[in-house]
């Protein structure tokens, strides 16, 4: 099959890229582009790991044809936030120990970034349904849940 | 040990709450995986894998799949002089020869130059299956006549107890027979169990059944795999052990460990799946086959149909008590399920069953059974929740039974240290009285008649459950050094793989032990060529074993550090400390020697001082076993039997927190793996063995909207052998959850559910039958 351009913006840069018609948002940015921080955890939309931003909102990219972003503006886990300038949630995360295998934390992030951004003083149950497409297997959420308050609070 | 502790009393190390230093690497994606290396003309792998769960292979075609362009190579088990016929492990079958044991079972494999092409390759290979009766239920499987799952004369594999460090058990002695699918057996009995059932006023009975669980880790198996032209092979591994991966593939390949450098990239969590090797090999000889760095990265699905899940359960469990509470005997049967290929713990069962609480009378059996599934491996603390859901549930029952008090009927009976466990070993030191002793002072329990009062009238009903559990912790030697760098800080070097946070826990223990604060030192874990041989991230013994490394290398590089400084000052070393990174005449501040100096002269051109560096590769003989309980308060919903758990407090004896943060963390995480098994979790098979939930949708895993904050409680009951008193962190909060449900659920209901999960389904149907 004939590769296709795609023109977007990933973290707030135009990019233009080739991909192959089929391959997934997620392969695109991970293989095509070198962003290694969504992750695959199942492929098939059920565990989260994978989630970015798609014009500020969360979508599972291991569910999207990477064309599908084609004009739209995409934020990974690199976009959120950088070592030396982390984002509050990064921040808090760090801080109250949130990460162990880590494998699960970008797309955690990025699904509580979603919440923050909507929401100005998420309740505890908002937070916990903001995460609940996210599956985490080492933390059992409650630290996650911590940290994700302690950073709304402090915007 | 006593004084380290009086000359680093300042010193920022063990004890406190310290963030892991990699978490910025964490948080921001940087972190790379295996999936995430990409050496330059990299080749994926992908396996083609059998649909049936027993069939004869009758012919097997890849001439296709390898014509197709951008494959590289495709292998069968013709193109594979290792293979055994009589593979002693999974990882030694690396593909199937004539015959699939169960469906998943790697047939085929494919490296090319995309996913994609490797997809479509699979298609392209053509396989004739002569499909044979499979035995899917262990029970029939133990049965005469039961389609046989072994080729004849392939061992029991004893090696993961081992790893494990479970617990030294005769072999059975008075096996009958064995059936042909049992594939280990044990038998432990003390006492005549049928006059104690003959005097007992209360008898119960019941059957407790755990399904396979998967561990759940998030990042599936993945290797990378390269040879050089030289015919040194490297793995970028995903395991929880490097030197163990080394092991095991040189061993499956046949060749010296020498040639292999295992590399232990970041690991996505493990929990026991990813001790033993699994998809390594045959990574390895498609990587040989084209001579290119080929990744495999398994997907969910394959993880699911073909990982290495824990073993079906299955306890039938009798105990008998006189009205006045005495224990009197105890009777039980345990199957473990280990799928195609032996290697589960079968001694753990026995030493819970027999040995938690003081019965005078046991009888204990147990079987290991092979079935047409695929072949298990440890889950976190491997067979004791399924064992505590049985003798916990037990306990609750006959307390109920009595008319006592759950809580003080188990702390009546429950064996203290020193008292004979089911070999005969005195139970070591253990802080199990204490920590039931403050669930038992804890305000949930102590409220549960008002919270199951409060129940109905437009609630649901309400219940309180407790549970105890515990596991022996692990032991393996370990090596670790700590040098002193020209600046006067400190590196410490392990091949620790570590997973949870344990690196920081044991720069605390090097910083405490020498005598700097923790952001001196600086903590590294090395791949097999250059690190000291160390042991699994399993078992509950990283800071147990690991830790103790550690703290003697530490000490080993004090002692040097400070004989140097003796010469220097003209001093003797035990008037020596160090302070602020100085040591310093004790009472004479001002003569002293810094760090940084001593450092810079073990490394100076002509110099005459030594580098400082500690060494230390001690083996270990004492176990300090640790315990959790947890107390559930939870509401059923009598219509859909739906359970709301509403609080959950999970109580562990460390011995010592070395970071209480990431003790926390482990006592959350394992907490929520256990309410999984209890209340949701199941693999489970339709009649000719193939699984029917292959995906995270339909294996349920707890979200954290399912969830409420957990509560935690520390108890330190210090263990004599380990660093600063510490015992294993991750093992005990994953025990306990299952019995605890279950006895809520039974304090809610009046119900008593005795397979898992406990799902609404089974709850709902256990109240109609009310």
């Amino acid at each position: 099959m004939a590769k296709q351009i795609l023109s977007f913006t990933v973290n707030d840069e135009p990019v233009d890229v080739l991909v192959q018609p089929y391959v997934t948002l997620l392969d695109a940015l991970r293989e095509d582009l070198g962003l290694t921080g969504p992750k695959e955890g199942c492929g098939t939309g059920d565990c989260g790991a994978c989630t970015v931003h798609l014009d500020g909102k969360p979508v599972a990219s291991c569910l999207m044809l990477a064309m599908q972003a084609r004009g739209h503006a995409v934020r990974t886990i690199e976009g959120l936030g950088a070592i030396g300038a982390l984002h509050p949630l990064q921040d808090a995360f760090v801080r109250l120990g949130v990460p162990q295998c880590g494998f699960c934390i970008p797309g955690v992030l990025m699904a509580a970034a979603a919440v923050i951004a909507e929401t100005k003083h998420p309740t505890e149950e908002d937070i916990r349904y903001g995460i609940a497409g996210n599956l985490c297997r080492c933390t059992g959420y409650t630290k996650m849940v911590a940290a994700i308050s302690e950073a709304a609070a402090q915007r | 040990m006593s004084s380290v502790m009086k000359t680093t009393r300042d010193v920022r190390g063990v004890g406190l709450s310290i963030p892991r230093p990699d978490g910025p690497e964490k948080v921001t994606g940087r972190v790379q995986y295996v999936g995430d290396i990409k050496p330059k003309g990299l080749l994926h792998a992908k396996l083609l894998r059998s649909p049936h769960a027993h069939a004869r292979i009758v012919r097997i075609d890849a001439s296709k799949a390898r014509a197709l362009p951008g494959v590289r190579a495709v292998l069968t088990a013709a193109d594979i002089p290792e293979l055994k016929r009589k593979a002693p492990t999974r990882a030694h079958a690396i593909l199937a020869i004539d015959r699939v044991v169960f469906s998943g079972q790697p047939v085929a494999a494919v490296a090319a130059d995309e996913p994609s092409i490797a997809e479509e390759a699979l298609d392209l290979i053509e396989v004739q299956y002569e499909v044979l009766p499979a035995s899917v239920d262990p029970l029939e499987s133990m049965k005469p006549g039961a389609p046989p799952v072994a080729d004849t004369g392939t061992e029991a594999d004893t090696s993961e107890a081992l790893a494990h460090s479970a617990v030294a058990m005769a072999k059975s002695d008075d096996a009958p027979a064995k059936a042909v699918n049992v594939s280990q057996t044990a038998h432990v009995k003390r006492g005549d169990v049928a006059k104690g059932f003959a005097e007992s006023d209360v008898v119960i009975e019941n059957t407790y059944r755990v399904p396979m669980v998967h561990q759940g880790y998030l990042e599936p198996h993945a290797v990378l795999a390269e040879w050089d032209s030289t015919g040194q092979l490297t793995l970028w591994a995903s395991t929880q052990g490097s030197f163990n991966t080394r092991s095991e593939v040189a061993d499956v390949l046949g060749i010296e460990e020498n040639r292999i450098k295992v590399i232990p990239v970041e690991c996505g969590g493990g929990f026991g799946g990813k001790i033993r090797a699994l998809c390594e090999p045959i990574t390895a000889l498609l990587a040989r086959a084209t001579g290119r760095p080929v990744r495999y990265v398994m997907t969910r699905r394959e993880e699911l149909e073909a990982g290495m899940p824990a073993p079906q359960v299955i306890i039938r469990l009798k105990t008998g008590v006189k009205r006045d509470g005495t224990l009197m005997a105890l009777e039980a049967e345990t199957v473990l399920e280990t799928g195609a290929f032996s290697g589960t713990v079968l001694a753990v069962a026995a030493v819970f069953l027999g040995s938690l609480y003081r019965w005078p009378a046991f009888d204990i059996k147990g079987s290991e059974v092979l079935t047409h599934k695929p072949s298990v491996a440890a889950y976190r603390a491997p067979v004791a929740p399924q064992t505590i859901f049985a003798i916990d549930s037990q306990m609750e029952q006959l307390a109920r039974k009595l008319g006592v008090d759950s809580a003080e009927f188990r702390a009546r009976h429950l064996s203290h240290p020193g008292e004979p466990m089911v070999n005969n070993q005195p139970w070591a030191s253990m802080g199990a009285p204490e920590v039931l002793q403050k669930a038992a002072e804890h305000p949930i329990w102590k409220a549960r008649a008002e919270w199951k009062a409060s129940g109905g009238n437009g609630h649901g009903l309400r219940g309180t459950g407790l549970s105890l559990g515990g596991w022996l912790g692990g032991l393996q030697p370990t090596g670790a050094t700590v040098r002193l760098n020209p600046d006067g800080t400190l590196a410490v070097l392990t091949g620790q793989v570590d997973i949870a946070g344990t690196n920081i826990a044991l720069a605390q223990i090097a910083a405490t032990a020498y005598g700097v604060d923790i952001d001196k030192v600086k903590i590294t874990t090395g791949d097999t060529d250059v690190a000291p041989v160390t042991g699994l991230s399993a078992g509950s013994k990283t800071i147990y074993t690991v830790g103790v490394a550690v703290m003697q290398a530490a000490q080993d590089a004090r002692k040097q550090t400070l004989e140097i400084a003796a010469g220097e000052l003209e001093a003797a070393v035990q008037d020596l400390e160090i302070v602020e990174g100085r040591v310093v005449v004790r009472g004479v501040p001002d003569r002293g020697v810094t760090l940084a100096a001593i450092g810079k002269k073990g490394n100076l051109y002509m110099s005459k001082i030594p580098p400082v560096l500690g060494s230390a590769h001690p083996a270990f003989t004492q176990q300090a076993p640790a315990f959790a309980a947890q107390i559930a308060r939870i509401e059923v919903d009598p219509d859909t039997g739906e359970v709301k758990l509403h609080d959950f407090v999970t109580i562990q004896d460390v011995g010592k927190a070395i970071n209480p943060l990431a003790v926390e963390g482990q006592m959350q995480g394992g907490a929520v793996q256990s309410l999984g098994m209890a209340m949701t979790e199941a693999l489970t098979y339709d009649d000719s063995g193939r699984l029917t939930n292959p995906s995270l949708l339909d294996y349920r895993k707890l979200t954290a909207a399912d969830l409420p904050n957990l509560e935690t409680i520390i108890v330190e009951v210090p263990s004599p052998a380990g660093p600063f008193g510490a015992r294993g962190v991750g093992e005990p909060p994953i025990i306990p959850a299952p019995a605890a449900i279950a006895n809520a659920i039974h304090d809610a209901t009046g119900c008593r559910l005795t397979e898992l999960p406990l799902t609404p389904e089974r709850i709902a149907l256990a109240l109609l039958a009310r």
